[in-house]
Parts: structure tokens; C-alpha cells; sequence
């Protein structure tokens, strides 16, 4: 689970030695190859939960869906769709988008497709989304991804409403093709050096298009295609997504923090030592529920924990899992700033007794600094501080600018800052999942940085922010 | 070059002449298409127009083409059909065989006469009873000639005319002195039609019954939901390759399939090839692109819409670029509204590898044997039940020098398809560094085939940059 499949790996290898530059196009599929599943499913989902569908609707749809499948004509379903759209605003809709993409679709990228999006950008490719879904979908998906081009079907828009109708085709087998090769001409790339990937048996005419096609997780249809005509198949692990028996250890996880903590308080009062029994709490509350859920930790630089306390330890953000991950990796000592709404948060709650965390009130300034006066007085007695940068969790592994506070608190205190990259805690429990799915997460312990001044702060945090994106780029062997 | 390595050449060439095609029975396709022969509206032949530099020696051309018809035994044989249907029709020698029947020449003033002319040789109907070819020497003019040859496609298909010419003509102007002969008669000499047809029905009778124990065992094996899901994505896949392509086009209708009109064009080999690989293709996809050029340029001139029309190719069911032995026809949509003969040829690409996902794609392979046992009629309207294109399209790999035919060297080599029901039938065969076009076109279809003439040669003017 640690790393890229050699598969991904491989394809990656022969990116970075192929030529670069933006004459070179890579050509990515939506549904079926960046995502795990259909981003359209989950829209019709949310339609068919808002009770939108009529039920003459839902029985057209799925009559016209089961046609497509028995060979009749397979782009009739999303006609159907977009018609049922004709009067409903185009603004509203792209806000359900970026909600389904937060809330649903962030959480089935492939990890894997994502490094391949990345190893394109970093040769310095010409990277553009080709779907046949509408940039609705695709916009927020590429956005992610930092990929500026969209290949996609376009609805018409009047007033600020849907007609129902699409602008050109609908981008599907050879209209994707076509639009694919119009993109190039546009921008000047080279198709021959190009790259493609998609998973359906309709993409083969835009596969065809380029000199460097892959057929990825692909449909049955396309693999036997790709077999016969020697094109190189790549099979993607899925985002785990949630399991009954993953639910069932996540029930138990939690039980299992909670005995815990009641057990290192325990022990505290028993010995008379308050801050022991703290350490042991924080330890048994972590290392439990992980052991229960099925996560373990594969950490690089572990040394770098230990060497500079107190410290304050920066980490990205994407999971609820973080928290009890850095609970694990810093084991004594610590304790968080955390916002004042998130007090009575019930996943938060127990923690909070035992680690006594920084609340701060972000809508009264001054009494947030004063809170981080005292803060600063317990990191001086040896308490290191644990901070997200971002704020708030990112839906994917993208990362979020980095807010100054940290930085200044380091640079008050006089302490170091100790950068924690964190890879996929995201994959193992999405962003509002509660959730926990089995596997190892990935931790690097960048370089401790000391010597923090207000002087070149914005300068410093844009350079740390830099090295947190080259380490989930390229993960260290 | 020496002459006396190219004799070697030749003479390597027409020692595989002699073995070529040597099984005794029709292969199922052959059959089927034997069986459902209703000339000329659902023909099978194939007319090879050769362009010759000066009228060769009339005698040494009978005494070649007797030479050739020895060494080819199959040039000498005839078909035998059992009474009933239950085996397929043999090959054997026609104990009657008289190349006088089969080979003549004429005196026509121009090519154009020539080209008519052999349009109504193509369209007399073979005697099925002997040997399925028929060859006329035309003196063109003064001086120039030409060579036509007609041939059933039980015999030999396109591919197989261009291959079996290729193979017997010679690659020098002079007299080749001790050539091979073929071998004595290896074929019965008399088949009767009763006998094979009792033949066939014992065969049958032993192994229809294991054949259906087996079918009945793998049955068994299998979950009946594998089997339905299977069965349902087979079907679906049928459908797509049936319906799932543009109509007919109205410019190119209606058809009947009796009005035979030969063309013929010539291309630049290297032009064609460079735009096929820049467009990611093949010669094949290059050549598909180029006639839907032209029929876009005609219906253009006509002041039709039509978008996309209806395209019959040849699928290598092995590997996509290999057209090996297992090759199968399919429907594409050809589109007429890219103008760009790179774009063209990219977009007829994809269409073509396209079709790979499909697992029907085998389908007439498949039940050629099965719909062989039927009476006649029946095959003939499961061939009709696959709605026919506007167009088929072939291209035929040809010699790839210069060769010589009694002493006339060789100029162009045009292949004329049949046309079951379609509006035009195109074969390119690459002849050393010239694709030699030719394009059988039904007058009945096509308004003005002096306009569609003009609009090809125009798209090939259009590839040559």
C-alpha cells in the first residue's frame, strides 16, 4: 500500500523519460479512469433523493439505460437526463456540483491516476480533461487535479437556464475523438508524442487519436480491444470505499479510544502524576482504536520527532484520522489549538479532556490572542503544539494555502517547526466519513526548521508549503 | 538487376503459384457465397482491368496463359455441389476444359471502350458448370492494350486474384524458356453430386451427436446467469453492428445493382502513405478516407447535407494492423463533414479500431457453416438481413515491381468488385510506387458519374498535397 503500484510507477518511469514540453498532450477520461464509478450516477443519486424524478422519469431513464446497455443507442440515456434539466438554473447546478465533488466525488479519485495527472504537469504536458459528462462534473474534478483544460459536452444556457439541449454534440466515442484532435490542432500539440487514457469500449477512437494510448481499469469490451491491438492495459487500485466490516471496526475503534482514555486517567489519579497519566492516555486512546481499525503507520525520518521538542509540528490535513495518527507519532507532550465550535464535537470530545487543547475563539480576536499568549507559555515549559496550517481538511489531497499562526507562534516561543507530511490518510477515511477503512498510512518527518522571524515569514511558509507538495509528488524511497 | 536473378524470382514465385489453393472443398464463406449467388445484384466476381504497355504476342500469350492454367490446377477445375445441401461443394478437375471457352481478344478504339466493354463481360453471368474465369485481350487503339480477367470469388477473392496475377506474371520483358509445371491432376477427376451429398450427411450424422454433447456439457458447466449475461452482450453487440450506423444516402440511391460502370484513378503511393501516418493510419484507413473525400465533394456539388454515410472495410479479426488470414467486413460510419484528409483519415481510425470492442464482429465467420446446411435462399437473405453500405472499400497489396505479361510490361492493375448492394465498390491496389484505384459504380445510383469521377480525382489531388 506504501507507494505507487510498480504498474503506475512504470508508466510514470516512461513519462519522465519521453519528451516534454506543452507540444505533448495527455488526454485523461473522467468517469471510469480519474474517478472510480460515474460522477452522472451520483448526480441522478441526488436528484432521485431531492425527489426531483417523477416517476414516469425515473422509469424513462432506466427503460432507455437498459436499451443502451442491449446495444441500442448508449448516449440516449444522458439526452434523456439533460432534457429533464431544461429550465433549472445553471448557477444552482454548478453549486450542486461542487457540493456532489466535496461531499461524494473528491473521495474517488484514484490516488494512482492522480500521480500520473501529476508526473504529466511536472514534464510540463499539455494536460486536459476529454469527457463526455458535462463540466459540471468535470470542472470541480479538474480544478483538483490543477488541470486547466476541459474536452467536454456543453449544455445551453439561456438566461441563466438549461434548454435542455447540449452545444455540439455530446462528446461520446467519436465526438470525443474529434474534439480531442480539434483541442491539438488548437494548441498546436503533436498527437503522435501524445498521451490518452480511458476506460470505456467507446474510448477507443479517442485512444486511437494519440501515439501513446492506455486502456485504464478498463471495460471488458475495451480490454479485448487493447489485446488485439497491442495497446498497454494499466488496472488502478479503487479509494476503498467503506465496508460493512469497516463500519463494524470503526464502532469498535471508537469504543476502544474511549476505554483508553478512561484507562490512562485512571492510572494518572492511581499514581498521583496527572501529566503520566495524560501520556498514557494520549498512547493507549491512539494506539487502540488504530490497532482495532486495521491501521498501521510506515513512517520516514521518525527520529526528526524527537530531536527538537518542543516544537510546533505542522501536518496537512485531509482526515479525522490525522488527529489520532499524530496523536500516535507524537505520543507525549503535545497538545493542539483547535477552533471553539469543535469543542463539543463528539468524535472531538474525549480527546479534549485528556490533551486540555488551545481553544481559540476565532470571532473575537482578542481573546483569541490571548489564548495564544498562554499558548505560548506552555510551549516555553515543554509542551510541543500540533497545528494544521490549512485550517480546515481538504476533500483530496490537494493542499490548501497555509495560514500564518503557526508560524508566529514558532517564532514568539522560539521554538522549531517540525514539518508532517501525511499521504493517504484521506484514502482510508474520507473527508465526512466517519468511516475507517484498513491499510497503512504513509508519514514523512520532513527537516525541523528553526530561527523563525516575522521578517521572512511569507517567504519561509511558501517554501515549506512547496516542499509538502514535492514530497506527495514524488514520495521519498 | 540481373535477368537471371529475377528469373530465379520468378521462378520461386510460380513454384508457390502451383501450390496456391489447394484444399479440395469450399471454405464455408465460399460456400455461402457460392449458394447464394444471384448474378449480378448479389455477384461474387471480381474483374481485374491490367493496363499494358504494347499488344503482346498473341501466341505467346495463349501458350503463357495455358502454361499458367497448368500450373494452377484450380484455373482447370470446376465446382460440384451435392444434390442436397449437406456438404460443402468440391473443386474438381473439368474433364471438358477448353482455354479456347475461356480466353479471347478484341479490337476496341479507346480505354474508355476498353473499361465498358469490360463492365459487360463482368456482368454476363458465369457457366457455373466450368471453370470460373474468363479472360479478354483488348488492342486499344494503335498501339496500347489491356488484359481484363474475370473471376468468381469462390476461385479466388480480390486478394487473391491480385496475389495469384502477381505470382504468374513474370519480372522480365524476355521469354522465360524452362518455366515449372504443376503437378498431374491431384483432384478426382469426376465427383458425383449424389455421393458427396451422402458423404456429407454420414459426417454430420457422427458428429452432430458429439458436437451436441459437448454443447450440452458446456452447458452444464457454466452458470445459467454466465450464459444469459454472455448471450445478452453477444446480442447487443449484433444490434450495435447492425443498426448503429448512418442510413443510406439518397444521393446514393436507389440501387439495383445492374448498371455496372468501371472508373479507374491512379494515386501517388508515397503521398497516400504519408498522410495515412500522419493521421495515425493505415493505407487502408488512407484509402477510406480518400473515396469518402470524393463522395463528400460530390455530395457537396449536389447540395446535400448528409453527414456521415455507411462504409463497408475489411477487420483483420487477428490483430488490428495485420491483415492476415481471418479478416471480416464491417459497417463504419464514414463522416463527410471533415474536410481535412489528416483529420479524415484519423476519424476513419477510430472508427475502424472501434469496431475491435465488438465480439459480434465474428458473427459471419461463425455461422457461414451453420447457415451453409440451409437451403440456398435462406443463406442468400441472412447475407441481405446486414444492411448494405453506400460504399466497401478495399485496399490489395499488388506487385511491388514492375512485371511483365508475354512480353507487354505491366502499367496498372485495377481490381473491380461487385456490388451487393451498394452503391460503389473501391479496390486499391498498390502497384511498385502507384495506387492503382478502381471503383465499380452503380449508374443506377449515382445521377452523375461523370461529376462523382471528377470529385474522386479531385480528392486525389487533394492527398497529393
Amino acid at each position: 500500500m506504501s507507494g505507487l503500484f510498480a504498474a503506475a510507477q512504470e508508466a510514470i518511469g516512461a513519462i519522465e523519460a519521453g519528451p516534454q514540453g506543452p507540444g505533448v498532450g495527455a488526454f485523461f477520461d473522467l468517469d471510469g479512469t480519474l474517478v472510480a464509478g460515474y460522477t452522472a450516477a451520483t448526480f441522478y443519486g441526488d436528484r432521485l433523493k431531492g425527489r426531483e424524478v417523477s416517476p414516469a422519469e425515473f422509469l424513462r431513464t432506466v427503460v432507455t439505460a437498459v436499451d443502451g446497455e442491449l446495444g441500442g443507442d448508449p448516449t440516449r440515456i444522458a439526452h434523456v437526463a439533460f432534457s429533464a434539466l431544461r429550465g433549472e438554473s445553471e448557477e444552482a447546478f454548478a453549486d450542486l456540483g461542487e457540493r456532489l465533488f466535496r461531499s461524494k466525488i473528491a473521495g474517488t479519485i484514484r490516488r494512482e491516476s492522480r500521480a500520473l495527472v501529476a508526473a504529466h504537469q511536472r514534464a510540463g504536458h499539455t494536460v486536459a480533461v476529454a469527457s463526455a459528462a458535462t463540466s459540471y462534473q468535470v470542472a470541480p474534478v479538474a480544478r483538483d487535479l490543477g488541470v486547466e483544460h476541459l474536452v467536454c459536452t456543453r449544455l445551453v444556457v439561456e438566461d441563466g437556464q438549461f434548454t435542455g439541449e447540449t452545444d455540439g454534440p455530446m462528446l461520446w466515442g467519436r465526438h470525443k475523438a474529434s474534439g480531442v484532435r480539434a483541442f491539438a490542432k488548437e494548441h498546436g500539440i503533436e498527437l503522435a508524442d501524445s498521451y490518452a487514457y480511458g476506460n470505456g469500449y467507446e474510448d477507443v477512437a479517442f485512444l486511437s487519436s494519440v501515439g501513446h494510448p492506455t486502456a485504464l481499469n478498463p471495460h471488458r469490451d475495451l480490454r479485448a480491444a487493447a489485446a488485439r491491438l497491442g495497446w498497454p492495459v494499466l488496472d488502478l487500485s479503487d479509494p476503498v470505499g467503506g465496508s460493512l466490516v469497516a463500519a463494524g471496526r470503526t464502532v469498535a475503534a471508537l469504543a476502544s479510544m474511549n476505554a483508553g482514555v478512561t484507562a490512562g486517567v485512571a492510572y494518572g489519579l492511581a499514581r498521583g502524576n496527572r501529566r503520566e497519566g495524560r501520556n498514557l492516555a494520549v498512547k493507549l486512546a491512539t494506539a487502540l482504536p488504530m490497532a482495532v481499525a486495521g491501521v498501521s503507520m510506515d513512517v520516514l525520518h521518525q527520529e526528526r520527532l524527537w530531536t527538537h521538542r518542543p516544537a510546533i509540528f505542522v501536518a496537512n490535513h485531509q482526515s479525522s484520522l490525522d488527529i489520532p495518527v499524530l496523536g500516535r507519532l507524537l505520543e507525549r507532550d503535545f497538545t493542539i489549538v483547535a477552533k471553539k465550535e469543535a469543542r463539543w464535537d463528539p468524535r472531538a470530545v474525549v480527546g479534549s479532556v485528556v490533551i486540555d487543547p488551545a481553544w481559540i475563539d476565532r470571532s473575537d480576536s482578542a481573546s483569541a490572542r490571548e489564548t495564544l499568549d498562554g499558548v505560548v507559555e506552555r510551549i516555553r515549559a515543554g509542551t510541543s503544539l500540533m497545528i494544521f496550517p490549512e485550517g480546515t481538511r481538504s476533500p483530496t489531497p490537494v493542499l490548501g494555502p497555509f495560514r500564518k499562526g503557526a508560524f508566529h507562534l514558532a517564532a514568539q516561543a522560539g521554538v522549531p517547526v517540525v514539518p508532517v507530511v501525511l499521504r493517504n490518510t484521506g484514502e482510508l477515511m474520507g473527508r465526512s466519513s466517519l468511516v475507517l477503512n484498513p491499510g497503512v498510512v504513509d508519514v514523512c518527518v520532513l527537516e525541523p526548521e528553526t530561527d523563525w522571524s516575522t521578517d521572512d515569514m511569507s517567504e519561509r511558509i511558501a517554501a515549506l508549503r512547496a516542499k509538502f507538495e514535492e514530497t506527495l509528488a514524488r514520495w521519498p524511497a | 538487376m540481373t535477368s537471371s536473378t529475377t528469373s530465379s524470382d520468378d521462378v520461386e514465385r510460380w513454384g508457390t503459384a502451383a501450390t496456391w489453393s489447394a484444399g479440395a472443398e469450399l471454405t464455408p464463406v465460399q460456400t455461402l457465397l457460392w449458394r447464394s449467388e444471384r448474378h449480378p445484384v448479389q455477384s461474387s466476381t471480381s474483374t481485374v482491368v491490367i493496363d499494358l504497355d504494347r499488344v503482346p504476342d498473341w501466341k505467346r500469350f495463349v501458350a503463357a496463359t495455358e502454361w499458367g492454367t497448368g500450373l494452377v490446377r484450380r484455373l482447370r477445375q470446376r465446382v460440384v455441389d451435392p444434390v442436397v445441401p449437406t456438404a460443402p461443394p468440391t473443386w474438381a478437375d473439368d474433364p471438358t476444359f477448353d482455354l479456347g471457352y475461356h480466353l479471347r481478344r478484341e479490337r476496341v478504339a479507346s480505354r474508355d471502350e476498353m473499361l465498358a466493354a469490360a463492365a459487360q463481360v463482368a456482368l454476363r453471368p458465369f457457366d457455373r458448370s466450368r471453370p470460373l474465369w474468363e479472360g479478354v485481350l483488348f488492342e486499344v487503339g494503335d498501339s496500347g492494350a489491356g488484359y481484363v480477367l474475370k473471376i468468381h470469388h469462390a476461385l479466388a477473392d480480390p486478394l487473391g486474384t491480385v496475389q495469384l496475377l502477381s505470382m504468374l506474371q513474370s519480372g522480365r520483358r524476355a521469354h522465360t524458356a524452362r518455366k515449372p509445371l504443376g503437378e498431374d491432376a491431384a483432384a478426382p477427376a469426376s465427383v458425383d453430386p449424389v455421393e458427396l451429398a451422402v458423404a456429407g450427411l454420414r459426417t454430420d450424422a457422427a458428429t452432430l451427436a458429439s458436437s451436441a454433447v459437448g454443447t450440452a456439457r458446456s452447458l452444464l458447466a457454466t452458470r445459467p446467469s454466465t450464459v444469459v449475461a454472455s448471450g445478452l452482450r453477444y446480442g447487443a453487440s449484433l444490434r450495435r453492428l447492425l443498426t448503429q450506423v448512418a442510413p443510406p444516402s439518397p444521393e446514393l440511391s436507389p440501387r439495383t445493382g445492374k448498371q455496372w460502370t468501371f472508373l479507374t484513378l491512379d494515386a501517388p503511393l508515397d503521398q497516400l502513405r504519408t498522410v495515412a501516418r500522419q493521421g495515425g493510419g493505415t493505407l487502408d484507413d488512407a484509402a477510406v478516407a480518400l473515396v469518402l473525400g470524393g463522395l463528400r465533394r460530390y455530395h457537396r456539388r449536389r447540395d446535400s447535407a448528409v453527414a456521415e454515410v455507411p462504409v463497408g472495410v475489411r477487420v483483420s479479426l487477428d490483430r488490428a494492423d495485420d491483415l492476415g488470414n481471418r479478416f471480416t467486413g464491417a459497417t463504419i460510419s464514414g463522416p463527410l463533414t471533415i474536410e481535412d484528409p489528416v483529420d479524415r483519415v484519423a476519424a476513419v481510425r477510430g472508427e475502424v479500431l472501434s469496431l475491435h470492442t465488438e465480439r459480434a464482429l465474428e458473427v459471419l465467420d461463425a455461422t457461414a457453416p451453420v447457415v451453409n446446411r440451409l437451403p440456398a435462399f435462406v443463406g442468400a437473405s441472412v447475407l441481405r438481413a446486414a444492411v448494405a453500405p453506400d460504399a466497401f472499400v478495399t485496399t490489395l497489396p499488388g506487385p511491388p515491381r514492375r512485371r511483365f505479361m508475354a512480353g507487354a510490361a505491366v502499367q496498372g492493375m485495377y481490381v473491380l468488385g461487385p456490388l451487393p448492394g451498394a452503391a460503389l465498390t473501391v479496390c486499391l491496389v498498390t502497384c511498385a510506387d502507384t495506387a492503382c484505384i478502381g471503383v465499380n459504380v452503380d449508374a443506377s445510383a449515382i445521377a452523375d458519374v461523370a461529376g462523382l469521377r471528377e470529385c474522386l480525382a479531385e480528392e486525389v489531388a487533394a492527398f497529393d498535397g
